[in-house]
């Protein structure tokens, strides 16, 4: 850890280390450091002098940045004894409010990934090998003087992954030092047409959205629960409005394709591909609804309903995706309606998003490369190899340059076709800051020691302008830490008070010049006038992005939300289309276009349109890791370099394609069942009008019950599920004669028979963004499976991705079902339900009675708990498990000499230390994170107290960027959870079975009227 | 050394299911004793068929030390379907193990004579199907070197097993059914032991069969006591066999799963075992009774009355097919009726129609005196039965788990090469026990045939008995008089 890292908060002593650490040793925590499972010999704690702040098995938290998208999201980075070993969003950030996604928790993956570049990199007999640092630093140093000397500097180029704070400007000055122009901010799969519009419109890139502030909302294909701008803040806002009742906003999505936002819509408008801009001017009067009906292929009726409900006149949102024409008239549309300063916040933009290079800018300088007119290629982060279309031959451009340096920390497409690979420091690892929003500097601090010997580039590049003398005198911090408190407003003093809290209020110096909107002359074709039969949409993957995320298991292995696929890349085929052709899931079918052609599987999925199919990109790469080699299919391959003509933003969806069945068929890797609930009221909805008329449970009392109950609906009373004898015993409700009680005498010593953890899952805020699944595998230690390497002859796809996962056996202790709600046969007008479903903590539990040898049983606190240790592998109590949440260690995943190993060197580091790695043959499952609620237990006991109400929560409710869950004791009326199950929508899942479950679901509210009416 | 006479020969039709059984071919002690004691021979045949044993159990012992080395991975679960072709054979060979128990106990109760012939058979493989049904709830264990947890033995951490637990019955219930049937099949032994004992040359094997034979020296007081000691131990196994697959059935009747949750399941999986027992009987006594030259002995009247009570049990599982059926429409649960719609229309419902066609369907044939008669016929069909039942207990653990309360986890099931090679291995296992002591003890009870024999043919007359097998009178005679 660097030496002034700052802990966020000092440990309370409220008894002496000492004790605490017997404490911990007699509570039998799993503090076994499972960090180490090497053999070489490694420090259990890696100091030779510990730090004061350090306490062996006590985390200490450090606030930082999060670098996985432009956004810059607060993060506070959970270290203990030296490692950083899970991410979580920073409360005090006002951009993430203490969530987080998938992506950025998933960063750790990236930080530990055991195909990282470990030292610097050198091109000799056309094979990368090994050199020093000191050999590669004077490397460079010596090409960056031949090409001085030769007076090319001026045609090098610098490609960097776009992202805001001090580096850029830190970077260009760096640049123009040595004459060279300024660096290109490449973000692939950025909504440029967007940022473009926004800019003409407000003259900022991106400005913050208040869904809240909104009666209606309307998306022309704006993904912003996914990858359209800053996800995490647009999803708390989102769910904040939607948790409003009958006073929610309704959302109307428009597009070819129902996205993972568009599931998340009240009603769906299918128009054509390309045919938003229609419909927008259509809606804003500019255009007849008629022609917008006609061109979009949606009725008349539709249209002309969201018109004449617009004409009302409630606060409105509209939001656009794609091309700078959508977008604008997007703007405009919420101009007209009144609703810039109300809902779009304009004067608080996302400054993240400034000064992003266009695609078009990118591929002008490809061309110069091609043409032999670029001295030197230098590239950090970005991977334009796979992220550019295939018919762009960026390799093949690549090969005209003489030297290519590349600072990327894994070998991507791009590094390795480079000439030096000098690693950057992952963003864990590093200093940095954003300016994510006006007057807000985040600061980015490391959390650690760099895990391999990599080295910042920026310290890099310090390092190699100090080798030169006419530049020394230009970069006189010695270290970019240095550099950044020299920066900072206000000195040391005030960098270092600001590093408690991760992020402080002032503004950088900017030395970017806003960036202008370039336009080009490749513009896209008209999308009619390409050769195909169906319409193709691409769009960056919710989890894997612009496919960064693909050499990270978890986000490979968590199902995509929309087609809960893993592991693979398929071709979304629309239901009608599916018919027509007789397409079935899982049906290869080989995709043409005039720049290429792929073959996938099909996924039949009834929200797209029959004239389109739809594939994510993210998968397909041919380099990057054992985790994304070979995994999936690039859609890139499709699609012609083509731009929006007034943005330079590549045109995503320009094309048609010709579809056909090879006949041959690869089994889906997918986790899903039936996507029907076959009307057992798992997930369950209400219309917003009967909000009002659903009676509390108080009132039901009242009346005798009221509404008639079906099978599965809720009695809106909450069992509090200590019926069972041992937790009717645990709450001292069974006549006892002597004092041999132990735990369950609600008399003893650990006080724990009182009480009753659970859990609601507020459906109305839930968008099935899966990032609770992430934070259970990050924080529990769970296995991924569906590594190529990890499957078994015995599997059925031997040698492929998903293997294990085709026979069901993932292990995510909570998943996301995504249930279609709609007729026999689903048309647009179908709803989508997701329920986070995980271990119920039954208080009468199915799984308690069958276990032969007590391997689950009931804690005194009315937990099920799963005893891995006593647990021989029966499997019995998940036969008996209504819910299907228990998941069974198949193979060795925990042992490191196997192939089916999940956490291969170094990224065994990540492993929580408080969490047992499960062995071969035995049963585990979610259990409400005990490791929290014991260490806040131990805590308060320390510190003299009792358990406050809301003082903890687990790792899945703390992540949830929808805060759609919330956990407590619900026998004690303090906490937060408690005021929730009275929520009349409260529910029971399988109630009829008297499981008494702990997990509360709040039923999905529904809007089908029209706003204001 | 026996010529067998024609099937058909003198061969009666009367209601033999009672004590008045006759075996006109057999006329002498002597003839009883060497016919039977030739079969322990050994024989080429019988030496291949070891070998070929040997060799499934080795395939299938490798298997397993296999998946025990990978994971349980290695077999074809596909959660929820968390059990699968391992708890399938093992009820199957449960069930096995039910028909030696009451044909040599109820039916020796009921004095159904026909019994005298086969249930020495019938016994033994009942030791040895429970032997193998009693590895398979190992097998099936995540961490099968933990399997004495099940086991309440006294241990300093003070932990017991959940008596709760059906699993935990099942380990009490095998195996005091296996100690008792093996106890059962060992005082049935110990007259035979003492001719073995009588007719062995080899020193070291005579002092064996004598210690085995509890130094038997055929006085009328141990005649008295033993006679006692079998009727006492015939009453005791006798609630076992109804006790043993009740609670077998209650590894599933207990639990909650749609298909499993039913209070019909011990009495029809007691009839289901029953059956399946008979089954297998067919299956090993008619190749024995042809390679061992005994069809004299276990006559087409003995395998009539055993086909008819294979019938009758056919028709209580077929009953129980029905009811189960019945009883999920009437229960009124969507999740337990869309269950059973889902096992015969659904993705298992060739399972479904192999198990409704071979166990309900087929055996409706024997109907019929003349196909009862039938050997091929009556080996065939059990062939079907035995196949049959595997199913039943498919079509019961499988769809059940594959098609839940949870829709979202609906899942299919295949079994791996791993399955198949320990399923295979299950069968060399049991057939290498089985073929091992049909060469070490008598196949068929000597001296409850021997009752049998008229007492006035008890002493061969004249060189002119069937075999021309001359013997003189008195030799052995401490053996031969009863």
């Amino acid at each position: 850890m660097s030496e002034s890292s700052t802990p966020v908060e000092e440990q309370k002593q409220g008894a002496s280390r000492r004790t605490f650490l017997k404490v911990l040793g007699a509570a039998g925590a799993t503090t076994a450091a499972i960090g180490c499972s090497s053999n070489t010999g490694e420090k259990l704690i890696p100091y030779l002098v510990q730090p004061d702040e350090t306490v062996p098995g006590v985390s200490n938290y450090y606030a930082s940045t999060c670098r996985e998208c432009a956004a810059g999201c607060g993060v506070l980075l959970e270290v203990r004894d030296g490692r950083t070993f899970k991410i979580e969003g920073n409360p005090d950030h006002p951009l993430n409010r203490g969530a987080l996604c998938s992506r950025g928790q998933a960063s750790v993956q990236g930080l530990y990934n055991p195909d990282r570049y470990r030292q610097p990199m050198l091109r000799k007999n056309g094979k990368l090998s090994p050199i020093s640092w000191t050999q590669a630093i004077q490397l460079l140093e010596q090409q960056l003087a031949t090409v001085q000397s030769a007076g090319k500097a001026g045609s090098a180029l610098f490609i960097n992954q776009h992202e805001s704070g001090s580096f850029p400007g830190f970077l260009d000055a760096w640049l123009a030092g040595y004459g060279m122009p300024a660096h290109l901010s490449y973000a692939a799969l950025a909504d440029g047409g967007v940022i473009a519009a926004n800019r003409q419109s407000y003259g900022v890139a991106w400005p913050s959205l208040d869904f809240t502030a909104a009666k209606l909302i309307v998306s022309f294909g704006a993904d912003f629960l996914e990858t359209w701008g800053a996800n995490v803040p647009q999803q708390l806002s989102f769910a904040d409005a939607r948790a409003k009742g009958a006073d929610a906003p309704r959302f109307v999505y428009v597009g070819p394709r129902r996205s993972l936002t568009g599931m998340n819509a009240d009603q769906w408008i299918a128009c054509k591909p390309g045919s938003e801009l229609a419909i927008a001017n259509a809606l804003g009067g500019s255009g007849s609804i008629a022609q917008a009906a006609q061109a979009s292929d949606v009725p008349v009726a539709t249209l002309q309903a969201l018109a004449t409900e617009l004409a009302k006149g409630p606060p409105s949102l509209f939001l656009a995706g794609g091309s700078f024409d959508v977008a604008l008239a997007v703007n405009g549309l919420n101009q007209k309606f009144g609703n810039v300063g109300r809902s779009v916040l304009s004067a608080r933009p996302i400054e993240s998003f400034e000064g992003m290079s266009s695609d078009a800018e990118l591929m002008d300088a490809i061309e110069r490369m091609r043409a032999g007119q670029v001295s030197m290629l230098l590239v950090r982060g970005a991977n334009p190899v796979f992220t550019s279309p295939k018919s762009a031959k960026v390799a093949d451009a690549m090969a005209k340059v003489a030297f290519k340096v590349s600072f990327s920390s894994y070998p991507d497409e791009t590094s390795e076709l480079c000439d030096l690979v000098l690693p950057d420091n992952h963003a864990i690892e590093s200093w940095g800051d954003a300016q994510p929003l006006p007057g807000v500097i985040s600061l980015q601090q490391p959390g650690m020691d760099p895990v391999y010997e990599t080295r910042a580039t920026a310290d890099v590049l310090l390092a190699v302008a100090k080798g030169n003398p006419k530049l020394a005198t230009a970069h006189p911090a010695p270290s970019y830490r240095e550099y950044l408190i020299g920066r900072y407003p206000g000195g040391t003093a005030a960098f270092t008070a600001a590093l408690i809290k991760g992020i402080s209020s002032g503004a950088l110096a900017s030395e970017r010049a806003k960036k202008a909107v370039v336009a080009t002359t490749r513009t896209a074709a008209n999308i009619e006038a390409t050769s195909g039969d169906t319409y193709l949409v691409v769009y960056p993957s919710p989890l894997l992005d612009d496919g960064s995320g693909a050499n990270k298991p978890w986000l490979q292995e968590i199902p995509d939300p929309v087609t809960k696929v893993c592991w693979q890349t398929v071709v979304e085929v629309g239901s009608s289309a599916a018919a027509r052709l007789a397409i079935d899931s899982g049906d290869v079918l080989r995709v043409e276009t005039a720049a290429g052609a792929i073959t996938a599987p099909a996924y039949v999925y009834p929200g797209l349109r029959g004239d389109t199919i739809a594939i994510a990109f993210g998968r397909g790469h041919t380099a990057y890791g054992r985790y994304a080699m070979n995994v999936g299919v690039n859609p890139g391959d499709l699609l012609p370099v083509a731009f929006d003509a007034k943005s330079g933003a590549q045109a995503w969806t320009s094309t048609k394609v010709k579809v056909t069945k090879t006949g041959d068929f690869i089994p889906l890797v997918s986790s899903e069942g039936s996507a029907r609930q076959h009307g057992r009221g798992i997930a369950q909805a209400i219309d917003a009008r009967d909000l009002g008329i659903v009676p509390t449970p108080a009132e039901a009392e009242k009346t005798g019950g009221g509404e008639e109950h079906l099978p599965g609906d809720a009695s809106h009373e909450f069992l509090p599920g200590l019926r069972a004898p041992v937790a009717q015993d645990a709450q001292g409700d069974l006549p006892s004669d002597d004092n041999m009680k132990g735990m369950y005498d609600p008399k003893h010593w650990s006080g724990m028979a009182k009480r009753r953890w659970a859990m609601t899952v507020d459906l109305a805020r839930c968008t099935g963004c899966s990032a609770c699944v992430t934070a259970c595998y990050a924080e529990n230690n769970i296995a991924t499976v569906g590594a190529i390497h990890q499957s078994h002859s015995t599997s059925g796809l031997e040698g492929q991705p998903g293997a294990n996962i085709l026979r069901g056996r993932e292990m995510a202790w909570i998943r996301l079902e995504r249930y279609f709600e709609g007729g026999e046969t689903l048309d647009e007008s179908f709803e989508t339900r997701f329920v986070p479903m995980l271990c119920q903590q039954c208080g009468n539990a199915p799984c308690e009675p069958v276990c032969p040898v007590y391997a689950t049983y009931h804690s005194p606190d009315g937990l099920n708990v799963q005893v891995y240790n006593r647990c021989v592998g029966t499997r019995y109590c998940s036969n008996n498990c209504p819910y299907k949440v228990r998941y069974f260690n198949w193979f060795g995943y925990g042992e490191p000499a196997r192939p089916q190993y999940a956490w291969p060197e170094r990224m065994n580091w990540q492993l929580n230390p408080d969490v047992t790695v499960r062995g071969k043959g035995v049963m585990e499952k979610c259990t409400f994170c005990v490791q929290r609620i014991r260490e806040s237990e131990h805590r308060a006991k320390l510190e003299g107290r009792a358990v406050e109400a809301d003082e903890f929560t687990t790792s899945c409710a703390q992540a949830c960027p929808s805060n759609a869950i919330t956990f407590g004791d619900a026998a004690d009326p303090a906490w937060s959870v408690t005021k929730m199950i009275a929520d009349k929508r409260a529910y029971h899942v399988f109630e009829e079975l008297n499981t008494f479950t702990a997990v509360v679901y709040l039923k999905k509210v529904n809007h089908t009227v029209a706003a204001g009416a | 050394m026996t010529a067998v006479a024609p099937e058909t020969h003198e061969e009666r039709r009367d209601n033999i299911a009672t004590a008045d059984v006759q075996l006109p071919l057999v006329k002498s002690y002597t003839q009883v004793t060497d016919e039977i004691l030739d079969t322990l021979k050994i024989t080429k045949a019988w030496l291949t068929g070891l070998a070929i044993a040997v060799t499934c159990l080795g395939i299938g012992a490798t298997a397993w030390i296999y998946q025990i080395y990978m994971g349980l991975g290695v077999a074809g679960y596909h959660p929820p379907v968390m059990w699968g072709v391992y708890i399938i054979t093992f009820v199957f060979w449960v069930g096995i193990g039910h028909a030696g128990t009451l044909i040599s106990a109820i039916l020796y109760l009921f004095r159904a004579g026909f019994r005298t012939t086969i249930y020495r058979c019938a016994e033994v493989m009942t030791v040895f199907a429970v032997m193998t049904a009693g590895l398979f709830p190992i097998l099936h264990l995540g961490r099968p070197w933990k399997f004495f947890w099940l086991i309440p033995y006294p241990n300093w951490r003070l932990i017991w097993p959940q008596f709760k637990s059906p699993l935990v019955w099942d380990v009490f219930a095998i195996l005091t059914y296996l100690t008792v049937s093996a106890t059962f099949l060992f005082i049935g032994l110990i007259p035979d032991l003492a001719v073995l004992r009588d007719r062995e040359t080899n020193p070291l094997r005579k002092k064996i069969y004598g210690v085995l034979s509890f130094g038997w020296r055929n006085s009328d007081r141990e005649w008295r006591h033993f006679a006692r000691a079998y009727l006492f131990l015939a009453a005791f196994s006798t609630p076992l066999v109804l006790s043993v697959h009740s609670v077998v059935s209650f590894d599933f009747a207990m639990a909650d799963v749609p298909g499993w949750h039913t209070t019909i399941f011990p009495p029809y999986f007691v009839a289901g075992a029953i059956f399946s027992g008979i089954g297998m009987v067919f299956t090993i006594i008619i190749p024995v009774r042809r390679w061992f030259k005994l069809k004299h002995y276990v006559t087409l009247n003995h395998l009539d009355a055993a086909a008819k009570l294979c019938l009758f049990t056919s028709l209580v599982v077929g009953c129980a097919y029905l009811t189960e059926f019945f009883i999920a429409w009437y229960s009124g649960s969507e999740t337990e009726q869309a269950y059973f719609v889902n096992r015969v229309f659904g993705q298992w419902w060739w399972a479904a129609w192999i198990m409704l066609t071979c166990n309900g369907i087929l055996p409706m044939m024997l109907f019929s005196q003349k196909l009862r008669r039938n050997t091929t016929f009556l080996f065939t069909l059990s062939i079907f039965i035995n196949l049959g039942m595997w199913y039943e207990r498919f079509v019961i653990i499988v769809p059940s788990l594959s098609h839940e309360f949870e829709p979202w986890q609906w899942a299919p099931y295949a079994p791996t090469y791993i399955d198949w090679a320990i399923l295979l291995g299950s069968f060399g296992w049991f057939s290498m026990w089985f073929l091992l002591f049909v060469k070490q003890l008598p196949v068929l009870a000597i001296a409850e045939i021997k009752e049998i024999v008229p007492p006035r043919m008890r002493h061969p007359v004249s060189r002119l008995s069937l075999d021309g097998h001359g013997e003189t009178p008195g030799t052995d005679a401490s053996n031969e008089v009863l």
